[in-house]
């Protein structure tokens, strides 16, 4: 092949040359080549070998779509080369070759081919068993596709949202016409085109057809109304018109995800050329007649020197007149529209000889074919759109589309540039039309008070656009390839038919017919066709092919965007950073796990005073008449008497009677609740409630806010604590004035608005202190600042864990599990049964009926030295007796702490019982009475 | 099966030789009148359970009445991961059993089901997941099953294109390691069992769906298909989505929300990732394919629905998940999603066992993770069928433990389809 002079409609810059490499060797295209026209018009022919029989590929269809044309860009794997343009100093490699494309090792599987019938693997490598796994890792050597690296660039992406009135999916002269049309009547368009340039088939048709393309595109380009994305897909229409472009070329981005709302979607992606399935079709040099045209006319490369067409339609009658401007010798033209048909192409590294169905063999080093189209029904699929074959066009025809999604152009019928541009115009009117329509009926769906003028209701009439007839052409009476990307020949199909896999499905998983990465694009009709033939069915006429999402393969990258996961940090994190807090991640939240030394903040706290930042905590603002009614039906316990002031402890249950949160409610006013619950359980609690007031209660007067950002945290826990805190208010702090289980509002280090509850977690006195955030880090410093003298310690969550099970409080979701029920927990007397309802009341009515449940216990190991690592089971021989839940070396008792959960019958206070550690060993240890292993009675936290 | 169908290498290589064709895996039959068991739905318990009925327990005039194709639910749409580090001594055991069955299961079948053991790494991003990674391995250890915690640097050896490094919200911590889970060719266990069972006299009966139940006086009397009605004592419910709508057929209600689960692939590339690595945390699970490709899936959906249409939001936030744990990947391309649906259950165990109508049996619930299960769920409820009572494998799975309260704990376990 080599490059021809200036072409009328050529989209190569010949000033502007571009030096790149493939497989290792310099190579110069220019600017708008893609990587297969530039490397054709320098003599390359072979660009891949195929999957299973390592067969040398040439170009096919000269597009995205082609399956042969998949190659290494760097360390991007799988790019098409039909359609990726160059860049000066890209490197190119072949894929799937080895050691190179010119002697590939592997081509050996075609001698085996008649041995590789489809699922041959399913038949073989059983026995020995032994052997298996080398067999797989023989197989894996074979996997198709290009590398991917451990460390490559990392790539650029973005998202972007986009409202449109109208989105027309498809540049050619159908879909612009639609796009301008739409905008002309008021619409705001989005016109997206798959290539990198506008005009679809007039791209590479004759000086009429580029005349027209001029117009539009002029059009398109200048109309503000219209933005236009090129070099971009429409990936997917999911429900609600809510559809997915992968863009590229946006500045700064490689791509971009762009999601829009789209009130009307115009489908016009138009047709692709479909091959014919013969002897031979896979050799490089057989090419699609939309391939020749686009390589001549785009980027003026001459795709061969003796050509040999089969054509059964106007624009395969085109491309002979293309390849005769081109220089290329027609050695003859075979008609397909008569009885007509190409037999086989033959050659080793590519076509060189021709055999037509008269039996005469004709020297060729191009076979053209042009035997039909496949409507890229994809979107159309996707918006619940069955389409049906229509045997006079042989190809399918949308039947029905929901309202607010339109097809126009080749994806609805043939014609000329007038008739399509005609069709679109009306397409593009109605759309504007029906998106004006869904917006009102958008806009009128929520009360406003505001009265609009209802949209004209009268369609816009589209004038017809037949399909034109064309000749049934799938395989010609020998066997070829069906599917270039899987290596699928039409005798698979017959053998998976007469093997018993007679239906498409089952066929298509046995041989995996249009399971690459074309998607079925090319494929798919003939598979279809073939499998009819071979079953004696005629399935083409009673399917419909679905196509699943995405259009067309779409980057990890993009569909991510930018890579971010938030993380949520409270407002004192500054200081705890300072301090180098050692991070600990607890769902969404870091927090500090300690400062340094927890052993000796979980001293200050017992001594003298600490301070914890709390702030994750979740809290909820309630308000209105029915909070009480709200708190007892979620919460086990009882709720109806809760005083102004008070503070409550509660725990929530599932429908099925497990635990799922705990925490305290407390009352600031007579109408007003605050709802604290732990802070991973936050966003389920407010779901929670959210759900019953919406499903359950909609008539009750409750008002939440989710407040847990609102406030910052800080328990002050200690014997000091009550002297800490009193410095820096001027609430009574007395016991007799703010005793355990209250709740006082007011000014803490001069902030006001804050409130603070008397409770704790850590069995020490302490006061829970809710600062409005702004002030959170401002009240945590004057604490420390203050307290300086009394000897007060910032601590972490692991002082505060030790501490808890040191008093043996149980942390939902680590001492309880997903099947843990509110008895057993040692919290029996919160469950009322006795009220009327709460949720989980029955099968918490069940449970209390039964005694087979586990029981939580505080354990001790009778070798305090040894703290059996939290998960260890607890064991009778073999059998699993229950499980260690929590486990520390506890600072205070110096020994060995922990809670468990265990089996009835060895949950009695004085058990002994046997562990297992991870190593095997078991050790023995003892239930306590008590679940808290200090201070059972609480004195230090009442004090 | 004779002689003459068994596959083999030398098969391959005569039949290459002479060109000809296999014989037919399983045929086309009319409907009889009767059967003495009918097994509604064509996917790996359905077609495990008529295999086992008729090797097992000489059953063989059994029909398995599909109203699609063969695989066409779950068992054509699932990720194939199998494993059995389960949480709970009664789900370990289970699914131990069916790890052994799909060792050994294409000499069983004779048909290649292509079982590639190559381990399988559940990521603990926080220390709480890191307990209950701890908690799972002992467990197993006890049961006999390989399966421990391993670290980072282990992780990293195992699956190099894992990132390891600092990250603040999703660190990798540490992971359950079990070597011998992995993956298996759904299809092909769906046709090994539907070949095998069919070579005994099982009838395949595709594109026949059950319409109705008859009850007489407690009892199964007739299924009534849209190919005609059957006369038979014992049905067996082995339809996973569609589950709860065909037991309404034979007025038993079931405790099951149907729920879409998606899934997705990326284009083929060489080999880089050996285990099957999942993350709890990111609701993810990927696996590499022999041929090359990504296999992804995730959470069910939010929702119930029989929709099987996949949507951008998992596409995108799969995506997500994927790069925060391989960020090397992100020019990969995404090939296809689909969607299939899960019958979900309160406690995420399975029900299997006989129903308040006598002869209807349930082999259902398997929610996200059933297909792993299908060899051990067919070889048991053929042994009810037979027997007309669970075994000790199945009896803590039976329906009434619902009302009795002693539910199965593998919500923790499970929480990731698959
Ligand atoms: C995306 C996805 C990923 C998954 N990943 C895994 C995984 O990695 N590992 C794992 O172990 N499990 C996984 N699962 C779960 C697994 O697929 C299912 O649990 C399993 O396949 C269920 O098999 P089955 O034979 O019970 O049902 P199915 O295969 O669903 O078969 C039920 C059949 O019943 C038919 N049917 C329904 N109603 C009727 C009727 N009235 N008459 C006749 N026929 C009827 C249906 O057409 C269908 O073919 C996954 C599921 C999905 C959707």
């Amino acid at each position: 092949m080599s490059r021809l002079s200036e072409r009328p409609g050529e989209v190569i810059d010949r000033t502007r040359p571009m030096d790149f490499s493939w497989n290792g060797k310099p190579y110069r295209g220019y600017a708008g080549d893609s990587i297969a026209s530039a490397l054709a018009a320098s003599g390359v022919r072979v660009f891949s070998r195929s999957f299973k029989y390592h067969r040398p590929r040439g170009i096919l269809t000269a597009s995205f779509h082609d399956p042969n044309l998949m190659v290494q860009v760097g360390d991007e794997p799988n790019v098409r080369a039909g359609h990726r343009l160059v860049e000066e100093k890209m490197e190119v490699s072949a894929q799937n070759a080895w050691p190179s494309l010119g002697f590939d090792a592997k081509g050996v599987n075609r001698l085996l081919g008649r041995f590789l019938t489809p699922g041959f693997y399913y038949k073989t490598f059983m026995s020995p068993r032994s052997l298996w796994p080398w067999y797989q890792r023989v197989l894996a050597r074979f996997a198709a596709g290009g590398v991917v690296g451990v460390d490559p660039q990392p790539g650029r992406y973005d998202h972007r949202y986009a409202h449109p009135d109208v989105l027309v999916a498809g540049g050619g002269p159908a879909g612009m016409a639609a796009a301008i049309d739409a905008a002309e009547a008021g619409a705001a368009v989005i016109l997206v085109e798959e290539e990198h340039r506008l005009g679809g088939h007039l791209r590479w048709g004759d000086s009429d057809d580029l005349g027209a393309l001029e117009e539009l595109s002029a059009a398109v380009l200048s109309h503000p109304g219209i933005e236009v994305m090129v070099d971009s897909v429409v990936t997917g229409r999911y429900d609600h018109n809510w559809v997915a472009i992968a863009q590229r070329g946006v500045e700064g981005v490689d791509e971009r995800l762009v999601k829009a709302r789209v009130k009307c979607l115009v489908v016009a992606t138009g047709t692709i050329e479909r091959p014919y399935v013969f002897e031979g079709n896979d050799l490089p040099g057989v090419m699609l007649s939309t391939a020749v045209r686009r390589l001549i006319n785009l980027h003026a490369v001459r795709p061969g020197e003796r050509a040999v067409v089969l054509s059964a339609n106007g624009p395969g009658d085109s491309a002979i007149a293309d390849l005769e401007e081109a220089g290329v010798e027609v050695a003859e033209v075979i008609d397909a529209r008569g009885d007509d048909t190409v037999i086989k192409a033959s050659g080793r590294m590519g076509v060189q000889g021709v055999i037509d169905s008269r039996g005469r063999r004709h020297d060729a080093d191009l076979l053209v074919t042009a035997v039909g189209w496949t409507t890229t029904t994809t979107l159309l699929n996707m918006a619940g759109d069955r389409p049906m074959y229509e045997p006079r066009a042989a190809r399918y025809l949308s039947k029905s589309l929901p309202y607010d999604v339109l097809a126009t152009g080749g994806i609805v019928g043939d014609g000329s540039t007038d008739q399509l541009v005609q069709h679109g115009t009306a397409i593009g009117r109605e759309a504007a039309r029906r998106a004006s329509v869904v917006k009102f009926q958008w806009l009128t769906a929520v009360p406003t008070g505001v009265t609009r003028q209802p949209p004209d209701t009268s369609e816009i009439e589209v004038p017809p656009l037949e399909a034109e007839r064309h000749p049934e052409l799938f395989r010609s009476s020998t066997h070829g390839f069906v599917d270039y990307s899987e290596d699928v020949t039409s005798k698979d199909l017959f053998a998976a038919a007469a093997e018993g896999y007679d239906s498409m499905e089952l066929a298509k998983r046995y041989t995996t017919v249009n399971m690459g990465p074309i998607q079925g694009k090319l494929e798919a009709v003939n598979a279809v066709a073939i499998h009819g033939e071979a079953t004696g069915s005629s399935p083409l006429e009673t399917s419909t092919t679905t196509w699943r999402p995405p259009y067309a393969p779409v980057s990890l990258g993009v569909l991510a965007g930018r890579q971010y996961e938030p993380v949520r940090y409270s407002v004192i994190q500054p200081w705890h950073e300072r301090r180098e807090a050692k991070p600990l991640v607890a769902g969404s939240w870091i927090r500090p796990e300690h400062y340094g030394d927890p052993v000796a903040e979980v001293t200050a706290v017992r001594e003298a005073v600490g301070i914890i930042d709390v702030s994750p905590l979740g809290k909820i603002d309630l308000r209105g008449r029915d909070v009480p009614k709200l708190l007892e039906f979620v919460y086990v316990n009882k709720w109806s008497k809760l005083d102004v002031g008070k503070v409550r402890y509660g725990i929530m249950c599932n429908e099925d009677g497990v635990i799922f949160d705990d925490g305290v409610t407390g009352r600031l006013g007579a109408d007003q609740y605050m709802m604290s619950s732990t802070s991973g359980g936050a966003a389920g609690v407010w779901n929670w409630l959210d759900d019953w007031l919406q499903t359950g209660f909609p008539d009750w007067d409750v008002k939440m806010t989710a407040v847990t950002d609102g406030y910052a945290s800080i328990n002050v826990a200690g014997p000091n604590s009550r002297e800490l805190v009193g410095r820096l208010t001027e609430i009574d702090l007395r016991p007799e004035a703010f005793g355990y289980m209250e709740v006082r509002t007011g000014v803490v280090a001069g902030v006001p608005g804050c409130f603070l509850w008397r409770i704790g977690f850590t069995g020490e006195l302490s006061y829970e202190i809710h600062v409005p955030s702004a002030y959170g880090l401002w009240v945590w410093e004057r604490l420390l600042e203050k307290g300086e003298d009394l000897g007060v310690r910032a601590f972490g969550i692991e002082a505060q864990r030790i501490m808890r099970l040191e008093k043996g409080h149980f942390i939902v979701g680590q001492d309880t599990d997903g099947l843990t029920q509110g008895h057993g927990m040692g919290v029996d007397w919160a469950i009322k049964l006795d009220k009327p309802d709460f949720a989980g009341k029955p099968e918490l009515m069940w449970q209390a009926e039964r005694d087979d449940y586990r029981r939580l216990a505080a354990i001790q190991t009778e070798d305090p030295a040894i703290v059996p690592p939290e998960a260890s089971q607890i064991v009778a021989g073999d059998v699993i007796k229950g499980r260690i839940t929590s486990s520390r070396m506890s600072p205070t008792l110096g020994r060995s702490i922990c809670l468990g959960q265990v089996d009835p019958d060895l949950a009695a206070p004085g058990s002994r019982l046997h562990i297992r550690l991870s190593d095997g060993v078991t050790v023995a240890a003892r239930v306590l009475e008590h679940h808290a292993h200090f201070d059972p009675e609480g004195t230090r936290l009442r004090g | 099966m004779n002689q003459k169908a068994r596959f083999s290498a030398w098969g391959l290589f005569k039949r290459g030789l002479t060109r000809s064709h296999w014989p037919r895996v399983w045929d086309h039959h009319e409907l009889r009148d009767s059967y003495d068991v009918v097994i509604v739905g064509g996917g790996v318990h359905g077609l495990a359970t008529a295999y086992y009925l008729a090797r097992n327990h000489g059953i063989t005039n059994v029909a398995v009445v599909e109203k699609s194709y063969i695989g066409s639910g779950g068992s054509g749409r699932n990720t194939a991961i199998v494993r059995s580090n389960y949480l709970t001594p009664e789900g370990s055991k289970f699914y131990d059993r069916s790890v052994e069955l799909y060792e050994h299961l294409a000499a069983d079948l004779n048909f290649n089901v292509m079982f590639e053991q190559r381990g399988h790494m559940t990521l603990a991003h926080s220390d709480s997941s890191l307990r209950t990674m701890r908690w799972r391995a002992e467990v197993n250890k006890l049961q006999g099953i390989d399966s421990s915690v391993i670290g980072p640097e282990e992780i990293k050896s195992l699956a190099p294109f894992l990132d390891t490094s600092d990250h603040p919200r999703y660190p990798i911590l540490g992971a359950l390691w079990h070597p011998p889970g992995g993956i298996v060719r759904h299809d092909a266990v769906v046709w090994g069992y539907a070949r095998a069972a069919a070579a005994l006299g099982v009838h395949i009966h595709q594109g026949t769906e059950l319409t109705g139940i008859e009850v007489e006086s407690g009892r199964v009397a007739v299924a009534q298909t849209s190919r005609g009605d059957i006369a038979t004592s014992t049905i067996v419910n082995c339809t996973a989505g569609w589950a709860s709508l065909v037991a309404k057929m034979a007025g038993v209600r079931l405790p099951i929300i149907t729920r879409p689960l998606q899934a997705a692939v990326t284009e083929p590339v060489r080999q880089f990732l050996h285990p099957v690595v999942v993350s709890g945390s990111l609701h993810t699970y990927v696996s590499q394919t022999a041929r090359g490709e990504l296999v992804f899936g995730a959470s069910v959906d939010p929702f119930a629905s029989y929709s099987t249409r996949g949507s951008l939001e998992f596409a995108t936030g799969l995506a997500t998940h994927v790069l925060e744990l391989m960020p090397a990947i992100s020019k990969m391309r995404m090939l296809r999603q689909w969607a299939g649906l899960c019958d979900m259950t309160p406690d995420f165990g399975p029900i299997i066992g006989p129903t308040p109508v006598d002869g209807f049996y349930v082999d259902v619930g398997w929610g996200t993770y059933g297909f792993k299960a299908g060899p051990v769920a067919g070889e048991s409820v053929a042994e009810m069928v037979a027997n007309g009572r669970p075994g000790s494998l199945i009896e803590p799975f039976g329906l009434e433990r619902f009302h009795a309260g002693t539910l199965t704990a593998e919500k923790g376990a499970a929480a990731v389809g698959h």
